[in-house]
């Protein structure tokens, strides 16, 4: 195909003949300003400093809550017992293995439930899409604390039993989110899309998936902050993490170790959903 | 001349109608021609027009592009060579002006070099500065705009045919008389071969070099240049067609005072029942129209009413329906189906008898704004494929 009868046949640009001059252009909008609009937030225009004040100052705060728990564990007048159970050393090693539990168990759903999604939202699967998240429900449904004992019982008690468990609990949110932020675009960008010649494949990858990109990160934001929690109740299946250190602190009847165990899961979970609605600013198409 | 797409025998069924939505349709797209498919909704011309570049799989029938049977050809490699424009434009959001444009350029691996000087001409070609414009996201365009980059993105590989659906549908008026007259320019320059799909007959008769008027099925009831539809309808159906649209829209602009009056049997009340029996008798119509001193309208009265005798002050009906002549067509109408006599009175400024305007009025007033809106299209049509300034540039200018 040439594209040469065009290159011939048109006048510079201004001249009478344009099919429209670049001034009527802006007139028939009443004059836009050329620079009207580019400005949004979590583009590069923002200045260093608001970016660091909406990236980093809730951080902050969540850190001055840690080292106030911190200066507590250090300072306080604790028996021997809470001196047993409020090491450093156990304190780290649980907030480590928490965010184990919660990052392996919410990137296997993302591996698993997005495919999924992407799956179902096909259209000569459609008719599938009822049947899987019905199943997805299922998770949900099921008491957390039933679904890690189930899957302590049918795999080992401990740390992989509540992965597995993890799993099927977050799987429901990445999997349905995934599915509407498919289905919520326009049909009519697929049908243009698929008008000017471009195959399924490349209508999925560069049209409908960056496109659903913001949805499917909510779902990944609801479901690793669902998972710091229902992690906590690990440890009732000895898989550890901070779950380990309430549960240590109910068994033996001390308060104080239960409220810096609670205290530092919630500031795990405010943490993690930071920064994850972070990662949802940068990674979000521009021109949304 | 040489028939770009000819459609033969081109049918579709959808599973669980009775009816194809389009059942055997045979018609032939000449070469450089914009063809407008245009009909009533539901008649089927939107399947048609997606049925040529396969976004709607025909049931039955073959599609010719430039001679060759593409009617189970690759439809990612067909699409590619036919422009396609729909009324919501679609652009990606997430995708900037120039990306956008360069979408079928880059399916068909165009090195960076040819897509960067394409982008430049084609923004060039429907007047958008490519500095200002290039980099930008859909969601900072004007509808008119966005409209614009959607024909450039159609145009970008230079596919020799084009599809428009409705594409100027979802403008206000100005930018739509604007991007139509744009549009027939660019034309001239590009010579494309378009089929065009419109439910607005003046519309069709603006853009179209040939009209297919379609009824239920995607049969053609006509199938001629704008001029002869208009001058020569095939039948009823086409008649009533191109009659519909603006009628009610002109009976809301045009005044009492530019139609010519119905004259109507008047007596002066103080002239008594003779005269008034003598004007009635005098005439065809049923009722005699009272007037006082003063010539204005005050009772109607029927012959049976005016036997006997006596002062007529008090027979008859009281006259409601009285318009002045600044009054709307609209605005008589809705008196006249409120007046029991089915006429409305029109009076001048001091309150005295000018005429009637009845139906009859009503329909050659129609009839005459018709044929004068039809013949504005048409003069419209051949100004702007003259080349000389479209009327919509006196709007812009302001």
């Amino acid at each position: 195909m040439s594209d040469r009868t065009l290159v011939g046949d048109v006048p510079p640009h201004g001249e009478d003949e344009a099919f429209l001059g670049n001034d009527d252009a802006l007139a028939l909008v009443g004059g836009t300003d050329p620079t009207r609009g580019t400005r949004q937030p979590g583009s590069r225009s923002m200045s260093v400093a608001v970016k660091a004040r909406r990236y980093l100052g809730f951080p902050a705060v969540l850190a001055l809550v840690c080292v106030a728990v911190g200066t507590y564990v250090a300072r306080a007048d604790l028996d021997d017992v809470e001196r047993r159970l409020l090491t450093f050393d156990r304190i780290i090693d649980a907030t480590l293995v928490h965010l184990q539990l919660v990052g392996i168990s919410t990137l296997a759903v993302i591996v698993l439930a997005v495919p999924l999604g992407i799956l179902v939202t096909r259209p000569a699967a459609t008719r599938l899409t009822p049947v899987v998240v019905a199943l997805g429900n299922l998770g949900q449904t099921v008491p957390s604390l039933g679904v890690i004992v189930l899957f302590a019982i049918l795999f080992a008690p401990g740390f992989k039993g509540a992965v597995f468990a993890l799993v099927v609990y977050a799987f429901l949110p990445i999997l349905r989110n995934t599915i509407v932020g498919l289905q919520q675009i326009d049909p009519f960008l697929i049908e243009s899309a698929r008008g000017m010649g471009m195959s399924n494949g490349t209508v999925l990858r560069s049209i409908e998936l960056p496109l659903a990109v913001p949805v499917i990160l909510a779902g990944v934001r609801t479901a690793a902050v669902i998972n710091v929690g229902t992690a906590t109740i690990g440890a009732f299946t000895n898989a550890g993490g901070l779950g380990g250190i309430i549960f240590g602190g109910i068994v033996q009847s001390r308060t104080p170790v239960i409220v810096v165990g609670s205290i530092l899961t919630a500031v795990l979970a405010l943490l993690l959903d930071h920064v994850l609605g972070v990662v949802e600013e940068v990674l979000r198409p521009r021109g949304l | 001349m040489t028939d770009m797409i000819a459609l033969e025998q081109l049918t579709k069924n959808y599973p669980g109608q009775a009816r194809p939505a389009v059942d055997k349709l045979d018609l032939t797209i000449p070469e450089g021609e914009i063809v407008i498919l245009v009909g009533p909704s539901g008649c089927g011309k939107t399947t048609t027009l997606k049925m040529i570049n396969r976004i709607i799989e025909p049931s039955s029938g073959i599609i010719r592009l430039q001679g060759e049977d593409v009617t189970r050809a690759d439809p990612d490699e067909l699409r590619r060579r036919i422009g396609y424009v729909i009324q919501q434009v679609g652009l990606f959001p997430h995708q900037t002006i120039g990306r956008n444009i360069a979408a079928v350029p880059r399916l068909l691996g165009w090195s960076r070099q040819r897509i960067a000087d394409r982008l430049d001409e084609l923004l060039h070609l429907v007047g958008m500065d490519p500095a200002t414009y290039l980099g930008r996201y859909p969601k900072e365009l004007s509808g008119g705009q966005r409209q614009r980059i959607g024909v450039a993105r159609a145009l970008a590989a230079d596919p020799p045919v084009m599809l428009m659906d409705e594409p100027f549908g979802a403008l206000d008026p100005i930018s739509r008389e604007r991007l139509q007259n744009e549009f027939l320019r660019l034309q001239g320059q590009i010579g494309k071969t378009i089929v065009f799909v419109t439910h607005d007959i003046d519309e069709a008769i603006k853009m179209g070099d040939r009209i297919a008027i379609l009824r239920e099925g995607s049969t053609v009831a006509q199938y001629d240049t704008p001029e002869t539809v208009l001058a020569a309808p095939a039948d009823d159906f086409v008649k009533e067609f191109i009659g519909s649209g603006a009628s009610l829209k002109g009976l809301g602009l045009a005044r009492v005072r530019e139609v010519s009056l119905a004259d109507w049997p008047t007596s002066q009340i103080s002239a008594g029942r003779e005269a008034a029996r003598r004007a009635l008798d005098s005439s065809d119509h049923g009722w005699v129209l009272l007037l006082d001193e003063q010539r204005r309208p005050v009772r109607w009265v029927e012959a049976r009413a005016l036997q006997g005798e006596g002062s007529l002050d008090r027979v008859g009906l009281e006259v409601r329906a009285i318009v002045e002549p600044t009054a709307t067509l609209v605005g008589a109408l809705e008196s006249m189906l409120g007046s029991r006599v089915g006429v409305v009175v029109v009076v001048d400024g001091s309150g005295a008898f000018l005429g009637t305007i009845d139906m009859r009025v009503i329909m050659s007033a129609v009839e005459v704004m018709r044929a004068a809106a039809h013949k504005r299209v048409l003069d419209d049509r051949r100004r702007v494929r003259a080349g000389q300034e479209p009327p919509a540039n006196a709007i812009a200018a302001q």
